[in-house]
């Protein structure tokens, strides 16, 4: 069993776990936490292939972007800063 | 020109080396106690000193080094300076705790004679060292709150990233050419340092949406403006230096940093030159780049969030800003490794800016064939970092708190063209044979 395989293959199921949670979390917010970790992952596969100029810029400029998606988010879906637990919707 | 004290790597590997084999010896012996299995305990003692086990355990010991330097006595240290000296600038004295007040050791029953002579009362007459030790203690004993309509899972994560990420930075500083867990080529030493500080700012804002309140919120969203509007200035304060060093390399940019400025700068000949030592002016890049160390300077104050920029923990609006919500050791975590960052944010500017940790020093002795100079190089860059820090407690300590707006357009409408001038004037300068 080669290392780098168990490596990638963990980096890969975090980040394809983490991409299916993007899109079936019910709240905005937590995508847009599970779509930061997707992104960090990408930029661990990038450094594990030894590309580490690639995945430390893909690190360095989505961990900036995500932040912006999620002022987005807030700003301009829903008026309350979060639901109410007891609200059925 | 000093040399560095501590090898970590090596001293780590050389404790690893002689634990394991203690281990080794253990099961030897008890092979020798139990004559049948003595085949299977030497087997396992043999696996003990293998190489990789070694050097795994080595890479180990040396990162809990890292990590205990860093946020033991180095993170003690910078709360002691700022607490120290903002209590100065405002004509107090300040905090006082220290061995005096621990008045209790003297009553120890057997070792008790031994603090006896510094114990005395009134016992509020210490330096303070111990004071943040003091704080840190009452917040362990204190609830961890979790407010009943928060959002429970990121509540609890976004301390967790802000911790991870702030010490991961201390992967890539180096404290001198051997304290260091990247090893000496490390090509992409600055932009991790970099990367990991750009992790933060989502944290943050996670934390204070999820304590579901409005001041976290408000603070949340100012820091994130804040911190993502202020990256950018550093990080093109960062390409300016890179173009003139030609690597992300933070050991070679200190190394470029120590030939003079008469060998870099060809129109500033006549200065003395490297063969001149000690006596000659090196080769700083705040000299040649002072427009981009002005720029990242206050970049980096605004990154520590400190006082001129620390809209977002603005205490007369916004309580406590992000972290209102966070009690107990939980508020301490994230309420400490502010001054983490600063400590980082420090470093970082040393390094690309003030020589890192060169600095002159004579050769006092020698142990094991290795040089040992006196101003050593972990002691060049402490000192450096904390006159930068003094600085930095100085500034923040003087001025008012601006408002948001002011902030956004300092940092959009100033800092960012001044760094673009930056990366032009080094470009200008290595182009034009200015800087060789």
């Amino acid at each position: 069993m080669e290392w780098d395989l168990v490596a990638f293959v963990i980096l890969s199921a975090i980040e394809v776990a983490s991409a299916w949670l993007v899109i079936t979390s019910r709240k905005l917010v937590h995508s847009v936490l599970w779509l930061a970790i997707t992104l960090i992952t990408i930029g661990a596969i990038y450094i594990l292939l030894r590309a580490e100029f690639v995945g430390l810029v893909q690190i360095l400029v989505y961990a900036g972007a995500v932040p912006v998606l999620f002022l987005f988010g807030i700003m301009l879906t829903r008026r309350k800063i979060m639901e109410d637990p007891h609200e059925t919707d | 020109m000093s040399g560095h004290l501590l090898d970590l790597f090596g001293l780590a590997h050389a404790i690893s080396a002689f634990l394991l084999g203690v281990v080794k010896a253990i099961f030897y012996g008890l092979g020798g106690l139990i004559p049948p299995a003595v085949g299977p305990l030497q087997g396992v003692g043999d696996f003990f000193v293998s190489e990789w086990l070694v050097t795994l355990v080595a890479w180990l010991l040396a990162i809990t080094v890292m990590l205990l330097w860093a946020t033991m006595i180095n993170l003690l240290t910078m709360m002691w300076i700022e607490r120290k000296f903002y209590a100065r600038l405002q004509d107090r004295v300040g905090i006082k705790i220290g061995l005096p007040s621990m008045d209790f050791l003297a009553r120890i029953p057997l070792i008790g004679g031994l603090f006896r002579r510094f114990v005395r009362r009134p016992s509020h007459l210490g330096v303070g060292y111990l004071q943040n030790v003091a704080d840190g203690v009452k917040l362990l004993q204190k609830e961890n709150l979790t407010p009943a309509k928060a959002d429970r899972f990121t509540f609890h994560a976004a301390p967790v990233i802000i911790a991870s990420s702030t010490l991961l930075i201390f992967a890539a500083i180096p404290f001198s050419e051997g304290f260091t867990i990247m090893p000496n080529p490390n090509p992409f030493g600055i932009l991790f340092i970099l990367a990991a500080f750009g992790i933060a700012p989502l944290a943050i804002l996670i934390a204070g949406w999820s304590s579901n309140n409005k001041y976290t919120l408000i603070g949340g969203m100012r820091s994130a403006a804040m911190l993502m509007s202020y990256e950018i200035p550093m990080l093109l304060c960062v390409i300016a230096v890179v173009v003139l060093t030609g690597s992300l390399d933070p050991f070679e940019i200190v190394r470029q940093q120590t030939v003079s400025l008469g060998e870099a700068i060809p129109l500033l000949s006549f200065l003395p030159s490297t063969s001149a030592a000690p006596f000659y002016i090196p080769n700083w890049f705040f000299i040649p780049q002072v427009l981009g160390f002005v720029v990242f300077s206050v970049a980096i104050l605004a990154e520590q969030e400190r006082l001129p920029f620390d809209l977002p923990e603005a205490e007369a609006e916004l309580v406590e800003g992000w972290l209102t919500e966070y009690s107990g050791m939980r508020f301490g975590l994230v309420f400490g490794f502010k001054w983490l960052r600063a400590l980082a944010g420090s470093a970082l500017l040393v390094i690309l800016y003030l020589g890192g940790w060169t600095g002159p020093g004579i050769q006092v002795a020698s142990f094991n064939g290795l040089p040992i100079f006196l101003p050593f190089q972990e002691l060049w860059f402490l000192l450096k970092i904390y006159l930068v820090f003094l600085v930095f407690v100085w500034v923040s300590w003087s001025f008012p708190r601006i408002r948001i707006d002011q902030i956004l357009n300092i940092g959009w409408k100033q800092l960012i063209p001044l760094s673009l001038l930056t990366i032009l004037l080094a470009v200008a300068m290595k182009g034009l044979g200015v800087y060789v």
